[in-house]
């Protein structure tokens, strides 16, 4: 019996640095590629010389496919799970407003990745940077308010552009990455713009378990199971229903995002013994 | 008496953002707005401003770095208001 539990862990240790091993050997080949992927960007957007928005709609293409790739890899060496021909169900046609809670960094780009592509909003130290701004901007990415009250309203009138002009657009009601076990209170902003450009809001439902690119399990520390990630539709909610009220639509679909996290806690509850044996 | 500014803050945030359930009187004036505090969002804080310079004159700048101060409290939001009105007058001399 004790033989086995030696053995047990022996090989747990030898799987976990077959993971890491394979996390920076991930993380290398894509800082290699960083220089080579902005010169492909840059190429392609002089060459691309139609309306600039047909050049957002190809340069979102290119990210969305660039993030497939990045999952199929990621599937491969077994380092995530996720099965990504299961389509996301009921997406409706033309624009709308994705919501999602953010348990891992995975889920943006998934999301991206099933959706063809998508505007979003990011923070603004990131849009601060030189190289990454360019970038940032060619791909339909807003500057976030970063609490500014009248940054808020340059972020709103950004996005319903954006959306009036038929893109999707994904925002994390959260405003940061969801803890382990909660679920923060839902900011205003995505359902303000709902109802601003009257698209419906599609509410997306996320778990990876076990945990990884959480606040909690970092990059370099993989956790011992190949991590689990599932995209579910919750919901999708006309703003009409709520007479375009952007703080009644919060309410409802943060409701509803409670009650399913409420019920997925025996399951998160299940997975956690394994990852504190670690 | 000195307060009067902060107590018609209180009921501005209470009757702008319809927080039907908070009461003006239980807002705490050093407690933060947003967040762990009373829990306003950044379209609250958006709503605010508008308030503000529709009921006090004053314009909330873009880019301001300070205005995340500004807007933290009942407090910072007052002194925020009293300094711009004090520069009001004197700019417009």
């Amino acid at each position: 019996m004790r033989v086995s539990t030696a053995t047990h862990r022996a090989n747990d240790d030898i799987l976990r640095l077959v993971r890491k091993g394979c996390v920076v050997f991930t993380v290398g080949v894509y800082i290699l590629l960083v220089p080579f992927s902005c010169l492909i960007f840059a190429a392609l957007y002089l060459i691309w010389r139609p309306t600039p928005l047909a050049r957002l709609r190809r340069t979102q293409a290119l990210v969305s496919l660039g993030y497939r790739t990045m999952h199929r890899w990621l599937n491969l060496v077994r380092l995530t799970r996720w099965d990504m021909s299961r389509p996301l169900e009921k997406v409706p046609e033309g624009a709308f407003v994705v919501i999602a809670n953010h348990p891992t960094l995975m889920d943006v780009t998934a999301i991206m990745g099933l959706l063809g592509g998508a505007c979003t909003v990011s923070k603004p130290g990131l849009h601060k940077r030189f190289v990454l701004r360019p970038i940032l901007r060619g791909s339909g990415v807003i500057a976030g308010a970063g609490g500014d009250p009248s940054a808020a309203a340059r972020v709103l009138d950004e996005a319903v552009a954006l959306i009036e002009q038929g893109f999707p657009m994904l925002i994390f009601p959260e405003g940061t990455r969801s803890p382990r076990g909660e679920l923060l209170p839902f900011g205003r902003a995505a359902f303000e713009m709902a109802c601003r450009a009257r698209v419906p809001v599609l509410s997306l439902a996320i778990t990876c378990e076990p945990a990884w690119l959480s606040k909690e399990q970092p990059l370099f520390d993989p956790p011992h199971q190949t991590p689990h990630l599932q995209l579910v539709t919750l919901a999708i909610d006309d703003p009409a229903r709520v007479d375009y009220d952007s703080r009644q639509l919060c309410r409802l679909i943060e409701g509803r995002y409670q009650q399913w996290f409420r019920g997925l806690q025996p399951e998160i509850s299940a997975v956690e013994p394994e990852m504190h044996n670690r | 008496m000195t307060d009067t500014l902060e107590d018609d803050l209180k009921v501005m945030i209470v009757e702008t953002l319809a927080l039907e359930d908070v009461d003006p009187k239980s807002i705490e004036t050093d407690a933060p707005l947003f967040g762990e505090g009373l829990g306003l969002d950044s379209i609250d804080a958006l709503e605010l401003a508008l308030a503000i310079h529709s009921k006090f004159g004053v314009r909330t700048k873009e880019n301001d770095e300070r205005n995340r101060e500004y807007y933290h409290s009942v407090k910072s939001l007052a002194a925020f208001i009293r300094e711009e009105q004090a520069k009001a007058p004197a700019s417009g001399a």
